[in-house]
């Protein structure tokens, strides 16, 4: 409780001293820069408005990182911590239920995570479930933009169901796939019965690889709306008289959407690509609901496993070296990525 | 914005850290935290209710918290290693180990005294001789006892003419027969509720005890299951599974859906605690359902039961109140609140002073559990160990399982890669522990 209260009090003083920081610097600006003959400073004649220049440059310079100071503060108190603390830990034995017993290890956590049998099999598990993910719901999600920047009657309603899974908690949608993929009483297993597509129920969640591939099929079917929704609202930023001259120069619909409709897009889509990937590789909420990484771990990814490590054997030691394996890899990603897609070149024509 | 509304801010801030930070300092009465890890609404109105009497009675107001059976021992392990650990907790002996290990709980020797004849034998020769075994002191208090028996489909078992009677008994071999003659995949029907997932070793644990006169480790710690006539029986448990008397996706099964799908009517028979009996009751009808007893070793003839208690009561170390939580203990445990909340939760009476109650008796739904903590033939083997197994129970040990029955490894080998790491734990555990000795089975009579 000490903690705690020290905790908020120190939050409460970063933040006083940011807005006084800023506050102070505002009237500085406002002084220097809007008061023409009030100001004392500046009616003392040339000399004194040459002295004065200097200090005003600077503080021009430094506004931006001020206007940030509270924001970087509050980050620096919310997630500096458990970051650094994380890397720390991950260097150390440290189990929940031996508190008398925590010490530096070296890289023995590191050592432990790569000598467990099923590792490998849990990062190609990670890789398969990132990328059908990501790759599903860019796909469908781009149709689902595409038909919907159309106008056609009550667009409105059916934009509004359409995108409804994003507004479901995780937790709702992998009890709903639980369900519908139950192997006694699941609906999609009597719905292919009855369509004669299977003769005998299947057992999804307790075969490998259909585990897997039902967790990835409600990752899809949440996400797609997300794409859909920055996709969108992309298209429907591109002028249209770009559409229409291009029409008057005999172009085709091919010819449009890879020539100015996929450029014009291309930075929301790297971005939400980005966004996604490193979303759905942190994400295990789905995974502990439907399957909880099973059968015998070949629905378990990086995350859930991390989770699992943490609280089932308490040995935050290992799960924070999982933890720093995973923003390695994703950091790794983040760049190549950013390379490979020419981000900072993306939108210009 | 201006200096003044910069201290407000502050102000604001400050106050509300001095309300978080602590209890207000007009508190005059005691004030006790009890933690339900198993709650449910019928619990949690008993659990309530007695405290309004007890805070009648004794003048210690009790807060009522909760936390759900899935989530219940990450949250105590939480609470325990950031010393917030409420006064009273109800506490599943499996997480003994761990609790003892971090000293998160208290001895209760003492609180007890010489009231130990006010307890069942159950309690006394069961509980708490393993407690002192296993851990060197009584640390909980049981809040009932209970027992295993087979939950079966009476109506099918009588459809397919089998002769089932508890006072008679029945063999492994006889439970396996059973299980594939009530097994009809015309009918939707399977012979078991098997466990393929967490606590998937609890009761296969206890049949390959069967085979070794209920006890799992040598004199010095050697694990007596990493030979052939264990393989063995580990591969006819698990040919249950693989031969089609459970539904293919109760590799995933844990307690929930193993009793759902008894109670729901996809399965026919299901191993597990009498406290299951209260919802077989709520909603089955008599005809549907009955108990038999656990079965017999086919070796020697004897019942390998475990025996405990789900939810005992003990005291955390972190509690400033100590005596008073006793109080509360001693008030739940008394004969008159502890026959109430056996009957709503299924369990059996703790203390020899209700020990007549009908509801126990020959005709009672508990007949046959009754019976078996009667029954000299019944013995309770011991458990995985004094150690902390906590990891290896939520992880390792159904996922070894689940790997043979996908045909991902050998029975040997899944097998011997769980016995063989409780064997290291145990003898490390005897050699960090000089004085120690391997537990040993126990009988009532």
């Amino acid at each position: 409780m000490l903690i705690l209260v020290l905790y908020l009090l120190g939050v409460a003083l970063l933040c006083a001293l940011g807005i006084w920081f800023i506050g102070r610097h505002s009237r500085h600006s406002r002084h220097g820069r809007f008061s023409h003959g009030k100001n004392p400073v500046r009616t003392h004649g040339t000399t004194s408005r040459r002295k004065n220049r200097p200090r005003l440059g600077v503080q021009r310079k430094s506004e931006p990182y001020l206007f940030l100071l509270p924001t970087l503060l509050l980050l620096l108190l919310m997630f500096g911590y458990p970051l650094i603390n994380s890397f720390i830990m991950a260097f150390q034995n440290y189990k929940l239920t031996a508190p008398g017993k925590i010490y530096f290890n070296g890289l023995d956590n590191f050592r432990k995570l790569f000598g467990e049998s099923d590792i490998w099999l849990i990062i190609r598990n990670s890789f398969i479930y990132v990328l059908i993910s990501v790759l599903g719901q860019f796909l469908l999600g781009m149709t689902l933009a595409l038909a919907l920047n159309k106008k056609f009657k009550l667009r409105g309603l059916y934009q509004a169901i359409v995108f409804l899974p994003w507004s479901l908690s995780a937790f709702v949608i992998g009890l709903m796939h639980r369900w519908s993929f139950n192997g006694e009483y699941g609906v999609i297993n009597d719905m292919l019965i009855k369509l004669s597509l299977i003769s005998e129920k299947i057992a999804w969640l307790g075969t490998p690889g259909f585990s897997l591939a039902v967790v990835i099929m409600a990752m899809i079917w949440m996400g797609i709306p997300f794409f859909a929704i920055m996709i969108l609202a992309s298209l429907q930023s591109i002028p249209i008289s770009i559409y229409e001259a291009s029409h008057i120069d005999g172009c085709g619909p091919l010819r449009r959407f890879f020539q100015i409709t996929i450029p014009y897009i291309k930075p929301t889509v790297i971005v939400t690509i980005l966004l996604r990937t490193i979303w759905i590789f942190n994400s295990f909420d789905l995974i502990v609901v439907i399957t909880n990484g099973g059968p015998a771990n070949y629905s378990q990814t990086l995350p859930s496993y991390m989770y699992t490590k943490a609280f089932s054997s308490y040995d935050f030691g290992l799960a924070s070296a999982l933890g720093v394996l995973l923003m390695a890899v994703l950091v790794v990603y983040v760049t190549v990525f950013l390379k490979t897609t020419r981000y900072n070149k993306a939108g210009n024509f | 914005m201006n200096r003044k509304k910069i201290v407000l801010v502050i102000a604001f801030i400050a106050i509300m850290a001095g309300l978080a930070a602590g209890p207000s300092a007009e508190k005059q009465t005691t004030e006790l935290r009890f933690i339900d890890v198993s709650p449910s609404p019928t619990r949690q109105e008993y659990f309530t209710t007695t405290f309004d009497k007890f805070e009648q009675e004794a003048g210690i107001k009790v807060v009522y918290e909760s936390v759900p059976w899935d989530d219940a021992a990450n949250k105590l392990t939480v609470l325990g290693a950031s010393n917030q650990l409420p006064d009273v907790m109800t506490t599943w002996a499996g997480w003994l180990g761990q609790f003892t290990e971090a000293e998160w709980v208290v001895p209760l020797t003492d609180y007890i005294g010489s009231a130990t004849d006010e307890y069942a034998a159950t309690v006394t020769q069961l509980v708490w001789k393993a407690e002192k075994e296993l851990y060197g002191n009584i640390y909980t208090i049981p809040d009932g006892m209970m027992v295993k028996g087979v939950f079966v489909r009476k109506d099918w078992a009588e459809e397919a003419n089998l002769d089932l009677d508890p006072k008679k008994g029945w063999t492994y071999s006889e439970y396996f027969d059973t299980v594939y003659a009530l097994t009809d995949p015309a009918k939707n029907r399977y012979g078991t509720s098997f466990r393929g997932s967490r606590g998937a070793f609890d009761p296969l644990y206890v049949y390959l005890e069967s085979l070794q006169g209920g006890s799992a480790y040598a004199e010095d710690g050697s694990t007596l299951f990493a030979n052939q006539e264990a393989v063995d029986a580990y591969e006819r448990w698990g040919a249950l599974y693989l031969n089609g008397a459970a539904p293919k996706d109760a590799i995933n099964w844990g307690f929930v859906e193993m009793v759902d799908n008894f109670v729901g009517g996809l399965t026919g028979t299901l191993i597990n605690d009498s406290e299951v009996a209260a919802t077989c009751i709520e909603n089955m009808t008599d005809d549907q359902w009955m108990v038999m007893p656990m079965p017999s070793s086919d070796k020697d003839g004897m019942i390998y039961n475990t025996v405990n208690s789900p939810y005992a009561y003990s005291i955390s170390s972190s509690s400033k109140n100590k005596d008073a939580a006793w109080q509360l203990i001693e008030f739940l445990t008394r004969p008159d609140n502890n026959i109430e909340y056996c009957k709503l939760t299924g369990l059996i009476p703790i203390k020899t002073a209700v020990g007549d109650d009908p509801f126990y008796g020959p005709d009672g739904p508990y007949a046959t559990f009754v019976q078996q903590l009667n029954d000299p033939a019944m013995v309770v083997p011991v458990a995985f160990g004094p150690f902390n197994y906590t990891d290896m129970h939520q992880g390792m040990m159904h996922e070894e399982l689940q790997k043979y029955l996908l045909g991902k490894q050998t029975a040997e080998k899944s097998l011997f890669n769980v016995v063989l790491e409780l064997e290291s734990r145990m003898k490390a555990y005897l050699a960090e522990n000089p004085g120690s000795a391997v537990e040993q089975p126990k009988g009532l009579l």
